[in-house]
């Protein structure tokens, strides 16, 4: 049973920032890019990369990420030593207590790591889309000989402080680290994205979880206390698409990103493949007088009218005379006939009845300022000939509009 | 549990399929843009419960065996039962005299042992060529009903000649049965039928010490009187594919929103082996229109009136009409195709045309660069 790395995907936060669309939801369930969920990245990135071995920390609403993941076989993942285990928290002997932090939640898990004896451990987040071959990171960090290594990426200095950013010597050695600094020494960022020799950050987590003034945070207390104790610590630099889809507009950003030839996150790269769950339907019908251009378009879909710029995902169905553009269409979404979808994102199972419009173009709006991507949650249902503002964001109790 | 044991039969049978079996047996052939034949049936036995299933195969069988692995993507792959697969190869002692079943009986008897092993009381006996969506629990409820020996599943829709037709009296019962187009009235047979295991194997059993090995002749015509076999009309869709027009016909006529309702009820999903390709992307330069597309398409030409499998790519200024595009196909920038059918990972490459005739489609064999 014995593994080189296990990775550990954090995936228990709410993703408050996703407002409505995680509402039922834990952030990495969220539908992406028409066939996907935010989690096939990383998970598809494990596989990718030779690790077999995934423990998965849930505690935010889990039972539809639980239901997705099951038993890890789209991915591979379901071998008969490791595979992919979903960890929620658990009561013990000496009473229970939530996942507090980070830290918190791998140590809780110390003892799930330590069924495999690995050497490594990869800490991910389950809410970036990037594709990474952490056989190389892992490389990097032995090679080094490093007890942990940080993947970072050159961002934009003007964006640099919205960063936790690392400072480095001549050989990438990580010789300061400030979250989200004012005036920031370095444009290198943290992509959440760790791998610890397993021995030294257990007895730094351990460490950590007797400080009672600890957040039990990686970014926030582990990071810092092993680089104040003097730890080799290095920076692998990755020069790939990577977006942390945190929010609303991330999140449309990323989805219109993958239609755009030489953003880096090709759809229809068949190197690095990412692997979803897919369900059994029919291929999707593009009807005599429908008209799609620059749109990726998932199966068992029924497409009548003009689709232009957007991600449509499984099941979804664009009635005569409806037009789509710029929009993330979720799941089994249907767009009834002469209704006008722009500039949105559509949860699943939404209906959005004849006639209606949601959301707008910023050259059609009345004031710039207030304009913004139109969000609909989950099974929402828009009346015939409804009109949903810019920016506005519904939920399926439709009792408030929330202008974000 | 459900007592209804799946027996699929898949092997070679003389048809006008030209290139589209060159590398398969009929069951293995893909169909509407995203399943294989035999996923029909296999479904249709899913959709009714029904937990172990054996396919006897034989001849070309390399594509079915890789298209129904251990049968997960079906929930077939258990620790008790679920899906066997069974190749002629294992009994070839008793085969035919050509190196074929000469019949059915004859196939069921090569697999007598593992026939009394079904820990089911019923069977439930379909070709893997059948392009069907059956309310399967249905049939078996009226055959328990009925009190029937056997119940076969037949349609008002008239064949071929060569099909097999029953005439039915008053009560539903079949009092007779003709094949080879002496008499096509009646009732065509979908040669889907319901009976007890034990009936099964009796009827095998005789069969195979009399030298007898037709199903229609030796068990549907010779006990017709002694038995009581029952009719169960389906007029709902059914398809068999038997010759290349016969496919391009039916593949075409998937473009209608209403044949598509029958053959895809949500309440009956069609399951098929899982695949890890991404959307299919449209580019602002590319046209799909009054076509089924699979997962992971390319499509920067025109496309239309097209069933296109996953992974196909148009190239800018191609045009390709009336077709059926297979996995992985590539049609070329300026390329244009009309009224073609193209098997698996082929090339149309710049500037070629190609024109086959919507009675007389060009079959393109599996990996051909054009």
């Amino acid at each position: 049973m014995k593994k080189e790395c296990v990775a550990m995907l954090l995936a228990g936060g709410q993703g408050s920032r996703l407002y409505v669309l995680t509402g039922d939801m834990a952030k990495p369930a969220v539908p992406f890019g028409g066939k996907f969920r935010i989690i096939d990245f990383p998970l598809s990135n494990c596989t990718n990369s030779g690790i077999d071995t995934v423990g998965v920390l849930t505690q935010y609403r889990p039972l539809e990420l639980n239901a997705y993941i099951g038993n890890g076989q789209p991915w591979e993942l379901d071998g008969r030593d490791g595979g992919v285990h979903i960890l929620p928290p658990y009561q013990s002997a000496t009473g229970a207590s939530w996942y507090k932090g980070t830290a918190n939640a791998i140590y809780q898990n110390i003892g799930f790591v330590d069924l495999y004896e690995p050497e490594y451990v990869a800490v991910l987040s389950g809410d970036h889309i990037y594709k990474m071959d952490y056989a190389d990171m892992l490389r990097r960090h032995k090679e080094a000989g490093a007890a942990c290594t940080i993947s970072v990426m050159e961002v934009p200095w003007a964006e640099a402080s919205r960063f936790g950013i690392m400072s480095v010597n001549e050989a990438d050695d990580i010789t300061e680290f400030a979250e989200k600094p004012k005036e920031p020494k370095s444009n290198l960022a943290s992509m959440g994205i760790y791998i610890f020799t397993w021995q030294k950050l257990r007895e730094y987590l351990i460490a950590d979880e007797n400080n009672p003034d600890s957040e039990n945070d990686f970014g926030k207390n582990i990071i810092p206390a092993m680089l104040n104790a003097g730890e080799k610590m290095v920076a692998y630099r990755f020069a790939g698409y990577w977006k942390d889809v945190g929010t609303l507009d991330s999140l449309w950003d990323a989805n219109m990103d993958m239609l755009l030839p030489g953003s880096g996150l090709n759809l229809l790269d068949k190197k690095w493949p990412i692997y979803g769950r897919t369900p059994s339907c029919p291929p999707t019908f593009v009807g005599p007088d429908s008209d799609v251009g620059n749109s990726a378009i998932a199966k068992g879909g029924t497409i009548m009218g003009e689709v232009k710029n957007s991600v449509l995902s499984f099941n979804c169905t664009v009635g005569e005379g409806a037009s789509v553009a710029y929009s993330v269409v979720m799941p089994g979404a249907t767009i009834e006939r002469g209704a006008k979808v722009s500039y949105a994102i559509v949860g699943e199972n939404c209906h959005i009845g004849a006639g209606a419009v949601v959301g707008c173009s910023p050259e059609e709006a009345e004031h710039f300022d207030a304009w913004g991507i139109t969000v609909l949650g989950p099974n929402t249902q828009v009346a015939p000939g409804e009109k949903v503002e810019a920016k506005t964001m519904l939920d399926k109790t439709h009792g408030k509009e929330n202008a974000r | 549990m459900n007592g209804m044991h799946g027996i699929i039969f898949s092997y070679e049978k003389a048809t006008d399929l030209r290139e589209l079996i060159e590398a398969r047996v009929h069951g293995s052939i893909p169909f509407a843009g995203e399943y294989r034949v035999v996923d029909f049936v296999l479904s249709n036995f899913v959709n009714a419960g029904v937990t172990d299933v054996g396919v006897i195969m034989q001849g070309k069988c390399q594509s079915m065996l890789d298209h129904l692995g251990t049968g997960k993507s079906w929930g077939l792959s258990r620790n008790h039962g679920g899906l066997k697969l069974l190749p002629s190869f294992a009994y070839n002692e008793r085969r035919g005299d050509d190196g074929h079943f000469r019949g059915k009986v004859e196939a069921l008897g090569n697999v007598m042992d593992y026939l009394r092993h079904i820990r089911q009381d019923y069977v439930v006996l379909a070709d893997s060529d059948l392009i069907i969506n059956l309310p399967l629990q249905q049939v078996l409820d009226d055959h328990m009903a009925s009190g029937a020996d056997m119940t076969c599943v037949c349609t008002s829709v008239p064949g071929d000649r060569d099909d097999t037709y029953f005439k039915v009296d008053d009560t539903g019962r079949i009092v007779d049965t003709s094949y080879h187009g002496y008499d096509t009235t009646g009732y065509r047979c979908l040669n889907v039928f319901v009976l007890r295991k034990d009936l099964l194997i009796d009827l095998v059993t005789d069969c195979m010490a009399h030298n007898r090995y037709s199903f229609r002749h030796h068990i549907l015509q010779d006990k017709g009187s002694e038995l009581c076999f029952r009719a169960w009309v389906w007029d709902g869709y059914a398809a068999r594919i038997n010759s290349v027009s016969a496919y391009y016909e039916r593949s075409m006529e998937l473009l209608n929103p209403a044949i598509r309702a029958e053959l895809f009820p949500a309440e009956r999903p069609i399951l098929s082996k899982e695949n890890d390709s991404p959307s299919t992307y449209i580019d602002p330069t590319g046209e799909c229109v009054n076509s089924l597309m699979g997962d992971g398409c390319d499509i920067q030409g025109t496309v239309r009136n097209c069933v296109l499998f996953r992974g196909v790519k148009v190239e800018k200024g191609a045009t390709v009409e009336n077709s059926i595009l297979f996995k992985d196909t590539v049609v070329k920038a300026g390329a244009t195709v009309r009224c073609v059918i193209t098997d698996k990972n082929v090339t149309v490459n710049e500037n070629v045309t190609l024109i086959g005739h919507e009675h007389y489609p060009v079959v393109v064999e599996k990996g051909s660069v054009i």
